[in-house]
């Protein structure tokens, strides 16, 4: 503000009373009062990112040597270092990450592809197809999560019941709390609660392939397959390796909807690395003993394990942009 | 126009396949549709109906007095306020902020600016959990405003500014620069040209940034988790339903929690029926472009 005063007594003292300002000085002028408004609207956003994410970044480092326990803080040396190579149940659900995202995105991606082909055909009701496609998306994960929880309850669970009644299945499942579901159940849950984003992507992403390219495909007699495997899948590939990325970080990235459907059970089935280490950082309802400085060094493994992941995709992606 | 697009013909075999295709889609959409139904239907029901269980999704008999008993008992007019409060909350932030910052980054040059950028994007990709909300409730504790729904306002928008920024720079680009230069040279300064001449012609992306924004802190759920673990009176609904799931008399409340999460269903079902362009709109323009 100072700076933009004596800048303009200045100019009132240069200029004779009653000559026009010259342009060079009021475009001068102009530019210099913009630039501190310019500073003072990016103020609120740069605070953010100041407070909101570079601070909890930098306050990450000053813990990882700490058993802080959010009261008091002991430094510890190398011990959460030595203790992490040891951990047998976080490289555990390091590996259920893995198994969760392989499944997710093995299920998820296919089926996105498919309804968006299904969808392109120009069938009757497809604005209000995507739409109800899209509506799980816009549901909170948290209360998706709880909805599924009704869902896949054993006795009086509506997915037992519906599956009795049609004579698929016997004796009811307990979903959540057997081992040889819960992860299916999470699984499904997350390709619901996720799919329709993806295939909005690919929807968007098939709008802009031009028509007559179909047109000139089916005069050549080319059937629905040869369509979709020589035409759509080629024509889309840039759209499909955004949206494998963006698939792969979310699919490492959850943990919210599994926190609400089965909190990692049984035992540590569907214990996911995030949600192992929100656990160690905010305690859970059995064992309140926090851990945070430990879980601060986790937490920059876990950054360390998705950004692996993300530069290994993109590495691929690029070979086989050369190889087609 | 119409006659210039060539009407497709099908023969009775292309017809019988498009109408399987359209059976399966429709098959498709009940399976979707089917768990929110399911809970919206079942809201309805009495307690002692929904713990039998069964395989009917419609209520024996239709009753309203789980709303009334969600309403009273379970304090849900309190988590309904507390999720209005923060999602509006969070919309207006989001909206001040992005469009100002979205605007000086599109016409400003100035020092460090590809810097600052870079920054707010490594932080869309730098992902390290929940360990941030540890700071940043202590830093809430510190500054004695962890008993008000301030905090968890303004750190869900400060963390979700970078993609409305995005969005915003993006659409500002798109409009002609000798709008703003007009402006000037009719006697605006930076802001007003910013406020009067410029924030009008964003309409399209300001309805898409309240929309997102607006689901953002309406579906906030581990942040106030965390902000009010010790304090239900500041619950938002995600919260709310979750806690009397974890209550331990969870199969008592069966009804409660159906009438709670349908409370937290619906006005965001609302919003998306009434605006879902903007949804989808706004999630392809922020991600494939941005």
């Amino acid at each position: 503000m100072l700076s933009v005063s004596t800048l303009d007594s200045e100019h009132l003292q240069l200029r004779p009373t009653n000559r026009p300002p010259r342009p060079v000085n009021k475009k001068m002028r102009l530019k210099e009062s913009g630039s501190v408004a310019a500073g003072l609207m990016l103020a609120p956003s740069l605070i953010f990112l100041c407070v909101c994410s570079i601070y909890p970044f930098i306050w990450i480092f000053r813990y990882i040597g700490y058993d802080y326990n959010g009261f008091v803080a002991r430094p510890v040396g190398f011990r959460n270092f030595t203790r992490m190579f040891s951990d047998v149940t976080f490289w555990n659900s390091v590996l259920t990450t893995f198994e969760y995202a392989f499944w997710k995105l093995i299920i998820i991606i296919p089926l996105a592809l498919l309804m968006a082909v299904l969808l392109n055909q120009k069938i009757r009701g497809s604005s209000f197809f995507r739409g109800a496609f899209f509506m799980p998306t816009v549901i909170a994960t948290s209360i998706s999560g709880m909805i599924f929880t009704f869902i896949f309850a054993t006795q009086n669970g509506i997915l037992n019941n519906l599956l009795q009644a049609v004579g698929l299945m016997g004796s009811p499942i307990n979903w959540l709390m057997d081992q040889n579901f819960a992860m299916e159940a999470v699984i499904i849950l997350s390709v619901w609660a996720g799919f329709g984003n993806y295939m909005l992507y690919f929807v968007t992403g098939m709008t802009s392939i031009s028509e007559d390219v179909y047109e000139s495909s089916r005069i050549d007699g080319a059937n629905a397959a040869q369509t979709f495997f020589r035409i759509t899948l080629p024509m889309l590939a840039p759209v499909l390796k955004v949206v494998l990325m963006l698939a792969i970080t979310g699919a490492f990235k959850d943990y919210e909807a599994i926190m609400v459907l089965t909190d990692g059970g049984p035992g540590s089935r569907t214990n996911v690395m995030f949600l192992y280490i929100f656990k160690l950082i905010f305690g859970t309802s059995t064992n309140a003993r926090m851990q945070i400085g430990y879980g601060a060094l986790l937490s920059l493994m876990a950054a360390v394990i998705v950004g692996a992941v993300t530069i290994i995709y993109n590495l691929v992606a690029r070979r086989l942009d050369d190889v087609v | 126009m119409a006659k210039n697009r060539a009407q497709i013909v099908y023969s009775p075999r292309q017809k019988a396949y498009r109408f399987l295709l359209w059976l399966l889609l429709l098959f498709s959409t009940v399976v979707v549709i089917f768990p929110v139904a399911y809970v919206i239907l079942g809201s309805f029901k009495g307690n002692q109906e929904l713990l039998l269980g069964g395989a009917n999704i419609f209520p024996a008999q239709w009753i309203t007095q789980n709303y009334v008993d969600a309403w009273e008992q379970a304090s849900f007019a309190a988590y309904t306020r507390n999720s209005l409060i923060l999602s509006v909350g969070v919309m207006v932030l989001s909206l001040f902020v992005s469009t100002m910052a979205g605007y000086v980054f599109s016409r400003k040059t100035f020092w460090g600016k590809e810097i600052i950028y870079g920054v707010f994007t490594a932080f869309m990709f730098i992902n390290v959990g929940s360990v941030s909300l540890r700071p940043l409730y202590e830093l809430a504790v510190g500054m004695q405003i962890h008993t008000s729904m301030w905090p968890v306002i303004l750190f869900s928008a400060g963390g979700g500014q970078a993609t409305y920024i995005f969005l915003c720079r993006g659409y500002v680009n798109s409009v002609p620069r000798e709008l703003d230069e007009a402006a000037r040279i009719d006697g605006c300064s930076f802001f007003q040209t910013y406020y009067r001449i410029i924030l009008p012609m964003l309409k399209p992306v300001l309805a898409t940034i309240a929309i997102l924004s607006f689901r953002q802190g309406w579906n906030e759920y581990i942040m106030p988790r965390v902000f009010t673990m010790t304090n239900d009176a500041l619950r938002p609904l995600t919260v709310g339903v979750n806690m009397l799931k974890n209550a331990g008399d969870g199969a008592a409340a069966w009804n409660i929690m159906f009438a709670g999460a349908t409370i937290a269903i619906i006005p965001i079902l609302i919003v998306f029926i009434c605006f879902s362009r903007y949804f989808m709109g706004g999630l392809t323009a922020g991600a494939v472009k941005g």
